[in-house]
């Protein structure tokens, strides 16, 4: 099944379960989202990505999340959808996945770039303050410092496998532009490369308090045909707490990926 | 209907997490259309990051020992699956393992779920990747 057409079957789905029993009882209402003393919503709490939730509470949690996500109108996570590549990026991507991931920087333990890192199935913390927002990510132990206090980006950004970020508010919704990325990141899945002219806007909107509706916006016009969009939401996770998380320890991933990745050089030499 | 609807859900919900939750570079080392299911007695666990591993031995009809070895789940999100570490999972006892094989590698898979001697199920690591997303 491709994923446009899961997509279609998941939704009219995820319809078909909210609908049948509302003659039955009505959904409960979804609490308000808290705000700040400044007024602004907040986003403080710790999170994870829609598509985490089948790990942590299993696939009825999971599909109980998706359907009310769906009575909400929020959309559906996408992000397994394709990216509109140009032929030579696509090209480029159908190698990496023929490759069953084998180039995946992360399986390296460098740093998950955006928006990738916030797709992780792994909770992340927002600390949302009147002049910035600090996301602390249990993977990796990374975390995003965003100024909001109207700065530009810095002058003297190097490339880097997070960039740098940048928010300000648009009515209710925390908007961070990032730029400055290295070119040593994938954007979500396997091979979905980019350059360093990448720009990232993402877009944090909680509307209710156990949800933020995540759409992030990757334009890098040499690899990309049009702007992509990806939508998820996040969800708020009480009683959870950002664990360590070593990623050098026992990879063993490093040496088998040296092993493998010699053993597939050997054989692209004597094609 | 509703239960049609149920299931469709739950099968879209699979179907959805793979893309959203695939392990990381799963498809280059084991293989997800090698499932295994296997018994047996547990010899060794390193409590490790950025994966846990065990290995048991496995006794088959002829009485001849083979040790696989799982890889599985960080502390972190075993701690998460109920898990607590040298109680959980201790030398000596028998489990059932259900994961996927390496590729290549002989004896050696990726764990999605432990069930212990007291008949409790634990899941162990994610499910299987496709590599693709």
């Amino acid at each position: 099944m491709n994923a446009p057409l899961a997509w279609l079957a998941c939704a009219g789905a995820a319809l078909a379960s909210v609908a049948a029993p509302l003659s039955a009882q009505s959904p409960a209402p979804e609490r308000a989202a808290p705000r700040t003393a400044d007024g602004k919503p907040d986003l403080s709490g710790i999170w994870v990505a829609t598509g985490a939730i089948m790990l942590f509470e299993g696939q009825e949690a999971f599909a109980a999340a998706r359907a009310a996500d769906a009575a909400a109108g929020r959309p559906p996570g996408n992000t397994g959808d394709a990216p509109p590549y140009k032929p030579e990026a696509e090209a480029q991507r159908q190698y990496f996945l023929s490759r069953q991931g084998l180039d995946d920087p992360m399986a390296r333990c460098l740093l998950t770039g955006v928006p990738r890192i916030n797709f992780r199935p792994l909770p992340f913390e927002v600390v949302q303050l009147p002049d910035r927002v600090i996301m602390l990510y249990e993977i990796h132990h990374a975390f995003r410092i965003i100024p909001a206090d109207g700065r530009p980006p810095p002058a003297d950004a190097e490339p880097s496998y997070l960039g740098e970020s940048v928010g300000r508010w648009d009515g209710d919704t925390f908007v961070v532009d990032v730029t400055s990325f290295n070119t040593n990141t994938w954007l979500t899945g396997v091979g979905t490369i980019h350059t360093e002219d990448l720009r990232v806007t993402e877009r944090y909107t909680r509307d209710s308090f156990d949800t933020i509706r995540y759409e992030v916006t990757m334009d890098d016009p040499a690899v990309f045909t049009r702007p992509w969009t990806l939508r998820e939401t996040f969800r708020l996770r009480p009683g959870e707490r950002i664990r360590e998380y070593e990623c050098i320890e026992s990879n063993e991933d490093l040496q088998r990926f040296e092993r493998l990745l010699q053993e597939s050089r050997a054989t692209e030499g004597a094609q | 209907m509703r239960r049609l609807a149920f299931l469709l859900t739950l099968v879209c919900g699979v179907f959805v997490a793979r893309l959203a939750t695939a392990h990381h570079s799963f498809a280059a080392y084991f293989d997800g259309q090698k499932a295994v299911t296997l018994i047996g007695e547990v010899a060794s666990v390193e409590w490790t990051n950025p994966h846990f591993h065990f290995s048991i031995d496995v006794k088959d009809a002829n009485g001849v020992v083979a040790r696989w070895r799982f890889e599985g789940f960080p502390p972190n999100m075993l701690v998460r699956q109920g898990w607590q570490r040298d109680v959980t999972l201790t030398p000596g006892t028998m489990v059932t393992v259900e994961g996927w094989a390496a590729r290549s590698e002989p004896n050696a898979g990726a764990a999605r779920w432990v069930t212990l001697a007291d008949g409790r199920k634990l899941a162990a690591g994610p499910p299987a990747g496709t590599g693709g997303r």
